[in-house]
């Protein structure tokens, strides 16, 4: 039996660099298009994810399943590390970076076929993401794809922070309702 | 939270929070609130970030440049096994927390930057960072202990080629060793490090590898004693290399 995501991590933490195979293997292929589609050059995704990996190899001590699954806990530090790459882009003002609009728009797909039980879990985020009202999808894309915070969202919209505050709320709640009718 | 606050306005700011969107006031109560425990926002959070999670590897797919595994295995290898019991336990949540205020008193306002970076993230971050500041304390006792000899001398090296701007001491003692300071020099690319070399005569010998911080400092021990006319610093693949192939950044004078 192949052993689990919470097993490869807890091995790391013993310093059992035989398990950090297994666990980017499976891992990396979850957290690179994430990354990718944050920070949208190749070359910085690549630098990201280098980064993420080693990170969660010297914090692999601190990760404790009861606080979420091996997936949660290093795509939430993708994310954020993927954030971080860009907000520093953004700030150097050195690199082109894409327009947040044209970020969070679909880059092409080079998966293959995912397995059976993958596909329909993609397709029921999907189409939950799809099914959110178009004011509601745009605020978790923006925060969560495009790195603005609450009151960035705030001034490019031109809505109240409240109502901002307000649509992440629901539009959360509306994703965790799909996920937890599979 | 004490009694007679109200739970729903935190209600909200979960969310902004598990999509990494909360700033200014509402991000130093919320932190303050998460910190001083609170299962309902715990659990909240879990389910967002499962949730985020799915959402994330719901998008568009993309296979992994192979050179990245390629260095994360070499710096893999150049890395010495952690002397860590193998029996470690896993850390428990309250020890995780308690070290990060345990940081975060010691750090004062560094802690608030980490802003965004969540939960799990912070207390691996600041643990790292505690065991990082005893080591570093051990460090400075050595070199203390190293200064009182009188044999000890204090070495300059100064940037060359791309960062003039960088410094580094080497505190050194031919009969014991010693250790190298470094500030300003900007962290190694990935899957690169700097090197130090010991030259004698015309013969660099490797002193080995070490990375500077977001902040361009580093700290890094020189062992195997004896004379040595002048300290190098190079960068190079971060495996390390026998003798010297990339740019000097930093040269002590003869």
């Amino acid at each position: 039996m192949e052993p689990s995501g919470a097993d490869l991590i807890r091995r790391m933490a013993a310093g059992d660099r035989a398990a950090f195979t297994p666990f980017y293997d499976r891992y990396a292929p979850l957290a690179f298009p994430l990354v990718l589609r944050i920070v949208r050059d190749r070359t910085d995704a690549a630098d990201v994810l280098q980064e993420v990996f080693w990170e969660a190899w010297q914090a692999a001590a601190a990760y404790d399943p009861q606080r979420g699954s091996p997936e949660a806990w290093i795509l939430t530090r993708a994310r954020s590390r993927a954030i971080d790459r860009v907000r520093s882009i953004r700030r150097r003002g050195a690199t082109f970076v894409a327009p947040l609009d044209e970020a969070i728009a679909a880059t092409p797909d080079e998966g293959r076929v995912d397995a059976a039980e993958q596909a329909s879990d993609r397709r029921r985020i999907a189409s939950a993401l799809a099914g959110l009202p178009d004011a509601q999808r745009e605020v978790l894309e923006l925060a969560y794809f495009g790195g603005l915070t609450q009151t960035e969202i705030a001034d490019r919209l031109k809505q109240p922070l409240g109502t901002v505050k307000t649509r992440i709320r629901l539009g959360l709640e509306r994703l965790r309702e799909a996920i937890r009718e599979r | 939270m004490t009694p007679g606050q109200r739970h729903d306005e935190f209600d909200e700011l979960v969310a902004v929070y598990a999509v990494g969107a909360l700033d200014g006031d509402d991000l130093v109560r919320f932190e303050a609130h998460l910190a001083a425990g609170c299962p309902t926002c715990e659990a909240a959070l879990r389910d967002d970030d499962e949730a985020l999670a799915r959402l994330a590897v719901a998008g568009p797919r993309a296979i992994p440049p192979a050179h990245v595994k390629d260095a994360l295995l070499a710096r893999l290898d150049a890395t010495a096994p952690r002397p860590r019991p193998v029996t470690r336990r896993w850390l428990p949540w309250a020890g995780a927390v308690a070290a990060a205020m345990a940081v975060a008193a010691l750090l004062g306002a560094g802690f608030t930057a980490t802003y965004y970076e969540k939960r799990l993230g912070v207390a691996a971050r600041e643990t790292t960072a505690l065991r990082e500041r005893l080591a570093s304390q051990e460090k400075a006792l050595r070199v203390v202990e190293l200064l009182r000899d009188p044999r000890t001398q204090v070495v300059a090296l100064r940037g060359a080629g791309p960062n003039p701007e960088a410094i580094g001491r080497v505190v050194w003692n031919e009969a014991t060793g010693g250790q190298l300071f470094v500030a300003n020099l900007p962290a190694p690319p990935a899957g690169k490090a700097y090197a130090l070399w010991k030259i004698t005569g015309t013969t660099p010998v490797a002193a080995g590898v070490f990375t500077t911080d977001a902040a361009g400092q580093a700290t890094h021990a020189v062992g195997s004693a004896g004379k040595v006319d002048v300290f190098a610093v190079t960068l190079e693949p971060a495996a390390g290399v026998p003798a010297p192939t990339g740019p000097i950044v930093l040269a002590s004078a003869k």
